[in-house]
């Protein structure tokens, strides 16, 4: 006699569905990470709110410091500005094709090659900081993108899924990962920057040059 | 190594949330197909599990058999708000589909499958996800409890008035087939 448990198992709908693909997995986790990118630039407002106050706090200190200091000291004034570093971003392929060109990967043996129209530049960048690569091994930028700025990215990079980008600082090809979603508002480039030389290109990439 | 990701996150936050899915991903769906009307429901079931902990990271517990449970613990609720929602709606089509497939489907493997998956319908979302962790994917007791936060008593509760309510069903529906 057939129990309530063989018919369960008999109509079970997984018993004759394919494997789940990798595809629909990724295609979930760039969903969920996108949201928690959307939630976290939701609530930094009130975070920029509490930095605003903090720094203005800080600069109001260093004045009156400044101030203090130059009546026991008066040595010269030293001027610190932030070296500019020219960012770029473009679509590159893995095979030559005409009107691409050629460009070695630093620190890698690959070589890409560029497409020649610009997708973003410094000019795009609302604001870069330095962020610990997710395996350890090192720093890179987090960037965030103007309005202009990421619908280039938005419309470049759908159209544009399996193949390299190329991100370049000071006309060299830091890094080319192979897109795997579209990119927009935001993104994090990782290198095996030090922590410094990743200050240096998020400072710069903030400069216009 | 090169890398760009599709948001600016602060890479533990980025780590946990990729380790979720990829660690937990199969799970819930095999788990929300069962507890689903079709794969396109599963699959927006697991999607919304997930987006629930993208908004609340913190509260996901860090020990892989927790933060399991929390995620089944939110996809069956989920499950059940729809399931509450629509409770009326389906009652409709119940009746509507029932009608066609005995005008149509001469396949009476097929009915008789889609029977079933009919009785489990009309169980509550959490009875369900009990009758399906128990018969579907054989898991003990005590594991069912843990997973969904309810006592080793109450799991035995569901189940049996899970089956109960199955038997009935299909006995009032078993013979449908023959018709065609």
């Amino acid at each position: 006699m057939t129990t309530v448990s063989d018919r369960l198992r008999d109509a079970d709908p997984l018993r004759d569905e394919p494997a789940r693909s990798d595809a629909e997995r990724n295609r979930i986790r760039a969903v969920v990470l996108a949201a928690a990118a959307d939630q976290l630039q939701r609530t930094e407002p009130m975070w920029r709110g509490r930095r605003a106050a903090l720094v203005t706090a800080l600069a109001v200190l260093a004045i009156l410091a400044l101030a203090a200091g130059s009546r026991l000291w008066s040595g010269g004034g030293v001027t610190v500005h932030a070296a500019a570093v020219r960012f770029e971003v473009r679509l590159a392929e893995i095979a030559f094709a005409p009107g691409l060109r050629p460009a070695p990967v630093v620190g890698s043996d690959r070589v890409i090659y560029l497409h020649p129209e610009t997708i973003v530049t410094n000019d795009e960048i609302l604001r870069s900081v330095v962020v610990p690569n997710r395996d350890g091994s090192g720093f890179g930028v987090a960037v965030t993108f103007n309005a202009a700025g990421a619908e280039n990215m938005r419309r470049a990079t759908a159209s544009h899924l399996n193949a390299p980008l190329a991100l370049l600082v000071d006309g060299d090809v830091i890094s080319a990962p192979t897109l795997r979603s579209p990119i927009s508002e935001s993104a994090v480039v990782s290198g095996n920057f030090t922590q410094a030389e990743a200050e240096r290109i998020a400072e710069g990439m903030r400069v216009h040059p | 190594m090169a890398d760009v990701m599709p948001a600016m996150l602060p890479t533990d936050t980025a780590d946990r949330l990729s380790t979720l899915v990829d660690r937990h991903y199969d799970r819930l769906y095999r788990l929300a197909r069962r507890l689903a009307p079709g794969p396109d429901e599963a699959r927006d079931l697991v999607q919304e599990t997930f987006l629930k902990a993208a908004r609340s990271v913190a509260s996901v517990p860090l020990d892989p058999t927790a933060a399991e449970a929390w995620l089944v613990r939110v996809l069956v609720n989920i499950r059940r708000d729809a399931w509450r929602k629509a409770e009326v709606r389906s009652r409709y089509d119940e009746t509507v589909r029932r009608a066609d497939s005995v005008a149509c489907d001469q396949e009476s493997a097929l009915i008789a499958r889609a029977t079933v998956w009919r009785a489990l319908d009309t169980l509550a979302p959490r009875r369900r996800a009990v009758v399906v962790m128990r018969e579907l994917e054989g898991l003990p007791i005590a594991s069912i409890a843990t997973l969904l936060g309810i006592s080793a008593v109450t799991v035995r509760w569901h189940l049996a008035v899970g089956r109960r309510e199955l038997a009935r069903f299909l006995e009032s529906h078993g013979g449908r087939h023959d018709h065609c």
